[in-house]
């Protein structure tokens, strides 16, 4: 796996996701947006009819979004990894024992749950968004 | 004579009382032997068992029978109550008997019963209550207690309740899992939204052994626990606990696999069961 800076990463999350198989099988009505809190840095992903419409790294403080999906950079760490270690590997396993926390409109992410679980599995291929402390470009979307 | 690849694995139904309810159960069984009795995950159904129904290293000497419990699968609600009228709330006292009295009608002797997550739960339940009805239990992925699973989101209007509730088991599966096994599991999962919360209340809130571990003679029945290192609901170190309140009881951490070890990855769990089933032959029939 290469190391990509941040934007790159970013990029690469972006491409994959619209490249998706799963997604553009199963993604006619995945329409949200999210947050993505991995402590040093934030992205806020915004999808439309299963396509990523903005990425946004490091979003203005008054941002909105339907939900967020905060953890400490060392969770994200595992998560991001080929293959995570155990309860790093997902959303609910690092909710229910790393400290993960779901916040603001679970319904919406509970209504998209197929979609978020596969498309957050991509960064398993684009490994962490953001590195600790890493300085990084901001506002990598729209590019 | 048929060309086709038929299995080997044959399906029967068979009509019990369990309690005030009357059921009738649909099982698959395959194989000669010791009975091996095998209960599947909540909100899911027998076929989770496909690949041990098929191993010829197992059937050879077990005889291997996995059920639907009642409501799951191709086992319908109570045939003799108007249940759409009621809340479905699976308990320790109903899930126990279930079991007992399926052993009953099928006339088992000395059944070997092994279940996976609320089935491993059950099987410390029949451990601790029908400890003579039972050569030994197997407890997959389960723990004396395993709170935070009974959520309403498995059964909210709002959302799509088959996505909800096999999205939300996708990581109890491991990473390392086949892709086609995990999916199967997800497919499943897709079948049983209906079921799956009632089931829940009896894993997450009805069963609490935190306080009876230690009556459980694990002498009298071997109690032989499994964990999966992947499974976050009842973690290796949840099992090494509650076995180790248990006197009698082992251990065994299975590594790269969830908390569907049986159908997420047979292969690799068949060379635990293997070793359970050996310790088990070793401590009751040598």
């Amino acid at each position: 796996m290469t190391s990509p800076t941040t934007s790159d990463a970013v990029g690469e999350f972006r491409r994959l996701s619209n490249g998706d198989p799963e997604l553009q099988a199963h993604g006619k009505y995945y329409s949200c947006s999210f947050l993505l809190d991995m402590e040093h840095h934030r992205f806020l992903v915004r999808m439309h009819k299963g396509t990523v419409e903005e990425l946004v790294t490091d979003p203005e403080p008054l941002s909105s979004y339907d939900f967020a999906i905060r953890a400490d950079a060392e969770t994200w760490h595992g998560f991001c990894q080929e293959v995570p270690p155990p309860m790093c590997h997902g959303i609910w396993a690092a909710t229910f024992r790393r400290g993960m926390r779901l916040e603001g409109d679970l319904l919406v992410l509970m209504q998209n749950l197929r979609c978020v679980t596969r498309q957050l599995e991509l960064l398993r291929i684009t490994g962490p968004l953001g590195g600790a402390g890493r300085d990084t470009a901001r506002r990598d979307a729209r590019r | 004579m048929a060309s086709g690849r038929i299995s080997p694995v044959t399906g029967h139904y068979v009509t019990i009382d369990v309690e005030d309810a009357e059921y009738k159960v649909f099982y698959l069984e395959n194989g000669q032997g010791q009975p091996l009795v095998c209960q599947h995950t909540a909100g899911c159904h027998n076929h989770q068992w496909r690949g041990l129904l098929e191993d010829e290293q197992i059937t050879g000497r077990y005889r291997v029978i996995a059920y639907d419990l009642a409501r799951h699968g191709k086992s319908d609600p109570p045939l003799n109550q108007e249940w759409w009228k009621h809340e479905y709330r699976l308990t320790a006292d109903h899930f126990t008997a279930f079991v007992v009295a399926f052993c009953d009608a099928l006339e088992l002797e000395n059944p070997i019963f092994m279940g996976s997550s609320f089935g491993g739960n059950v099987a410390l339940q029949l451990a601790l209550r029908h400890p003579d009805r039972f050569k030994a239990v197997i407890p997959v992925e389960g723990a004396d207690y395993s709170p935070g699973f009974y959520l309403d989101w498995w059964q909210h209007p709002h959302a799509n309740a088959a996505q909800v509730c096999a999205s939300g088991v996708w990581d109890l599966m491991a990473p390392q899992s086949p892709d086609h096994d995990r999916w199967a599991t997800w497919f499943y999962y897709t079948q049983g939204s209906e079921a799956f919360k009632g089931d829940l209340y009896f894993y997450s809130v009805d069963h609490d052994l935190r306080h009876c571990l230690s009556e459980i003679d694990g002498e009298r029945c071997p109690v032989i626990m499994l964990t999966g290192e992947y499974d976050y609901l009842t973690t290796p170190e949840d099992g090494r606990r509650t076995a180790n309140a248990i006197p009698g009881a082992e251990f065994i951490e299975m590594k790269k696999i969830g908390h569907f070890p049986m159908s997420e990855n047979y292969p690799r769990f068949a060379q635990y069961l293997n070793l359970a089933l050996h310790h088990i032959h070793e401590r009751t029939d040598t």
